[in-house]
């Protein structure tokens, strides 16, 4: 990424005649559809299950529509994070004059989204799948006219291609060989199954589901796609979006397939932990706020996918109330994810409403002028660290407990497995507070290091409610995460293959079956407050006691006064993590120093560059793409622009068909 | 009508719808080949309705006569008409392959026609499909045409070989084609010499000329 002033959102001015109130229009019926989901997925998860069928609208298969407990949560879950973007969206798109177009494909978008979890058979799933591709990349194409939009774009198209063919193929095969089109039917013949199919399947699903989830190495949409589209597209598209490639995973793997041998539990706890890792890992050392949220999102699909490669490992291994644990972990954490997300990206996009800046070097000082949104992004930054009293804690934590609880016996795979991923989880987690500390530190407090952040604006009263929601999610799945027990209790009754059937009891207090660990947010949220508040009372208390302060200016280390300069910087705060991860990030630093024309030795100024390359792109994508290059070049040396040849290519083809088909 | 007759007939047909189309290889003047076109689009008209007279049913007459009126007079008018309006001669500029060399791979084609077509004599051996080796041979010259011609008109010419080919094949290895397919199939070909006559007219205003072999420059 290049340290150039980024080109904010601001630039588009494209919306011609869109009435004015268009906008909330769009986010109201956003919101509203999201509400819609809200209710009937969570009729799903606690009542029985809904069954429809649309014939006249697919041709041949017709739309099936088949909303189980499962399919219902992520629904709930989708329409929740719709309703907040919605109202949001109201705001945001009156402050950054939306053009129609994303104002029509927003709703559309979270149409597609709440069809593929409702979706009961194959061609129905598949449908809303590339529905939803398609209007998630009209979207991130909204601000078309900038060159990296585009590039995002192509990455996206491609990847996202490149995983449904993988989706196609695993869901096609599967559905003739079990002679079904309809997910119960794939579930009642999936026993009868070759081990080849079911293994083929497996390894084409993880790739498929894994590029939408944004796991490795299918991931370089995810950090070019959503720091390009505007933020409400963001947000749904990293705490909606992503999820449903979870939720493909689980529905086809662990559910229609009933989980399989050990090796698919490990290749799958392989794959998120090594995202997990490398997805915080880039977050902290990017200085784009919401690049940096980008690869959180890696991040954190790749512990949710660890946490069900866990869950199957274990279940295989027929510890299934350990199994139970990592499932609820894996489904807890995605419910914190979609909240703390979408907050984050939300504030994101209200910095980049305000400001104009995405750019962490360039930013600071918004504390004092967007108060609200600092305090917002505060708790989404929380949660995305894993703390206690943090949405993201409870479901890493209870990760841990299974991990840790696992007996792991004379079993070589488990006590291989089991520690390694351990260790991933506790660098992800150490190295995700590195990465929210510079991201709400260097972003939020300290001086504005740039006019743009010197004048930034609070955002509008309904970007503020919109985030205001997304912050409640927050604080529920933080403090009281037993308000969510009753659905993932029933969602996990669907899932007998990983022992959902006897998971943990997410009471006030949090116990473990099996294992001994507990614990109880709801009491370390009061404790907290309870310290907070003695500590500010004994302040005021001992007020009285201290002389009164004196202002004299600070020392500014022989300088004339302190300036923003003297700031560390997101690049700076992050420069020693760069360093003992040289060999992972390889970043590629450029310093250049201009000397005074009289003297070598007086310096007129230095520039300092540093663009962070993704390895994983350079070293698996890059080949690739110049290998199909190199066909291309061959090609078009076949190309020569003249009709007559191509019309002799066309008799040549014929012909070689006439002669080989008789 | 007797079946002898019908048999002679219709091998005449197909004989001369070959003929018209090595003939067009061989004339290199534009008038001459939009008669020998008009003369392929005749012999293809006799196809259907010799049918029609055989069978005793009016659709294929009706097919045929449909036939008769676009390929035999209108299309061909259209061409004349087109023709008139190149300035630089109603002659084809030295061809991409000499007239001698032309002949023979009309030849080899004629060859290719009749292997190709033998599975399906043997399994219906009827005096349509017996003759229809030679609509097929038609159908492969008119592609060679397009591939060999340098004017956007003789291309146009091609491609109206082409689809009288496709058209005579049809008729003859067929029971019968339903007129309203016909009718589409003729209303594309009108479309498609519309859309040609105006891309070259678009093409002498840009080039002062409708030598293909202009657009190389054109890629990319």
């Amino acid at each position: 990424m290049k340290r150039d002033p980024v080109a904010s959102g601001t630039a588009v001015r494209s919306g011609t005649g869109v009435a004015s109130g268009a906008p909330a229009v769009s986010g109201g019926v956003t919101a509203a559809l999201g509400a819609l989901g809200v209710v009937v997925g969570l009729r799903a998860v606690f009542g029985a299950p809904l069954h429809a069928s649309i014939g006249w609208l697919v041709p041949f298969a017709g739309l099936r529509i088949d909303l189980d407990p499962l399919g219902g949560a992520f629904m709930a879950l989708t329409g929740a994070v719709a309703a907040a973007v919605g109202v949001y969206a109201i705001g945001y798109a009156r402050r950054e004059h939306w053009a129609r177009f994303p104002l029509v494909m927003l709703p559309v978008f979270v149409l597609t989204l709440l069809v593929v979890p409702a979706a009961g058979s194959v061609t129905t799933f598949l449908f809303g799948w590339e529905a939803m591709a398609l209007t998630s990349l009209a979207l991130v194409l909204t601000e078309h006219h900038r060159d990296e939009v585009r590039s995002a774009g192509l990455f996206y198209a491609v990847l996202t291609q490149i995983g449904f063919v993988a989706i196609l193929v695993a869901l096609v095969s599967l559905s003739s060989a079990s002679g079904s089109g309809d997910f119960a039917g794939i579930r009642a013949a999936a026993g009868d199954l070759g081990p080849a199919l079911r293994n083929g399947v497996f390894l084409l699903t993880v790739v498929g589901f894994g590029s939408k989830a944004g796991l490795l190495p299918l991931h370089a949409w995810l950090p070019r796609a959503h720091p390009e589209a505007p933020s409400p597209v963001s947000a749904l598209m990293s705490a909606a979006m992503v999820n449903l490639g979870i939720y493909g995973i689980v529905r086809i793997d662990v559910q229609a397939l009933g989980g399989g041998p050990r090796w698919w539990g490990t290749t799958l706890m392989v794959v998120g932990a090594a995202s997990a890792v490398f997805g915080v890992l880039q977050a902290s050392v990017s200085a784009d706020l919401k690049r940096l949220l980008a690869y959180s999102t890696t991040e954190n699909m790749g512990l949710i996918a660890m946490a069900i490669g866990a869950s199957m490992l274990l279940g295989a291994s027929g510890l299934a109330s350990v199994a139970a644990i990592a499932l609820t972990a894996a489904l807890l954490h995605l419910v914190a994810h979609a909240a703390f997300k979408a907050l984050g990206f939300l504030a994101a996009g209200s910095v980049l409403a305000g400001t104009g800046l995405r750019d962490l070097d360039r930013l600071g000082g918004l504390a004092r002028r967007m108060p609200y949104t600092t305090v917002l992004f505060g708790i989404a930054a929380l949660g995305a660290t894993g703390l206690p009293l943090g949405a993201g804690f409870v479901g890493e934590w209870l990760l841990l407990q299974s991990l840790i609880h696992t007996p792991q016996g004379d079993n070589t795979l488990l006590s291989l497995v089991i520690p390694l991923s351990i260790g991933a989880l506790a660098l992800t987690t150490g190295l995700g507070i590195v990465a929210m500390v510079k991201a709400f530190g260097i972003g939020f407090l300290a001086r504005p290091r740039s006019e743009g952040a010197e004048k930034a604006r609070e955002a509008s009263p309904t970007m503020l409610v919109g985030m205001a929601l997304a912050a409640l999610g927050c604080v529920v799945v933080a403090v009281a995460p037993a308000a969510l027990g009753p659905a993932l209790t029933r969602v996990a009754s669907t899932l007998p293959s990983v022992g959902g059937d006897q998971g943990p009891k997410l009471g006030a207090i949090l116990r473990l079956p099996g294992a001994a660990g507990s614990v109880s947010p709801a009491i370390l949220a009061a404790a907290f407050a309870v310290a907070i508040s003695l500590v500010l009372l004994l302040a005021r208390w001992g007020v009285g006691a201290r002389p009164a302060a004196v202002v004299r200016p600070l020392w500014a280390g022989g300088g004339p006064a302190l300036t923003p300069r003297m700031q560390y910087t997101a690049t700076s705060f992050a420069e020693p993590l760069q360093r003992v991860f040289d060999d992972v990030l390889r970043p590629d630093t450029d310093v250049a120093v201009t000397h005074v024309a009289e003297s070598r030795y007086l310096i007129e100024k230095i520039t300092f560059r540093t663009a962070q390359a993704d390895a994983v792109e350079e070293h698996l994508y890059w080949p690739v793409v110049r290998a199909v290059a190199a066909v291309a070049r061959g090609v078009r040396k076949a190309h020569t622009g003249s009709i007559h040849l191509y019309l002799l290519f066309g008799t040549i083809g014929l012909l070689v068909v006439i002669v080989v088909g008789r | 009508m007797i079946t002898a007759t019908y048999t002679g007939i219709l091998t005449l047909a197909a004989g001369s719808f070959l003929l018209a189309a090595v003939l067009i290889v061989w004339r290199r003047g534009l008038r001459a080949t939009i008669s020998l076109l008009a003369w392929q689009g005749v012999a293809l008209a006799t196809i259907p309705i010799a049918n029609g007279v055989h069978q005793r049913s009016w659709m294929p007459i009706a097919v045929g006569i449909v036939v008769l009126a676009l390929r035999g007079v209108l299309l061909p008018l259209l061409l004349a008409r087109a023709v008139r309006g190149e300035d630089q001669g109603a002659r084809e500029p030295t061809p991409l392959v000499n007239t001698t060399a032309a002949l023979l791979v009309t030849a080899a084609l004629t060859m290719i026609a009749y292997a190709a077509t033998r599975p399906l004599i043997e399994h219906s051996p009827t005096p349509g499909t017996r003759a229809a080796p030679a609509a097929f041979a038609a159908l492969l010259i008119a592609v060679f045409v397009m591939v060999s011609r340098r004017r956007a008109m003789s291309q146009a010419i091609g491609f109206l070989m082409l689809d009288n080919g496709i058209a005579a094949t049809a008729f003859l290895i067929t029971a019968g084609v339903p007129l309203i397919v016909e009718l589409g199939a003729s209303l594309d070909i009108l479309f498609a010499m519309i859309v040609l006559g105006v891309l070259t007219d678009r093409m002498r205003q840009s080039f002062g000329d409708t030598d293909l072999n202009q657009l190389r420059e054109l890629r990319d």
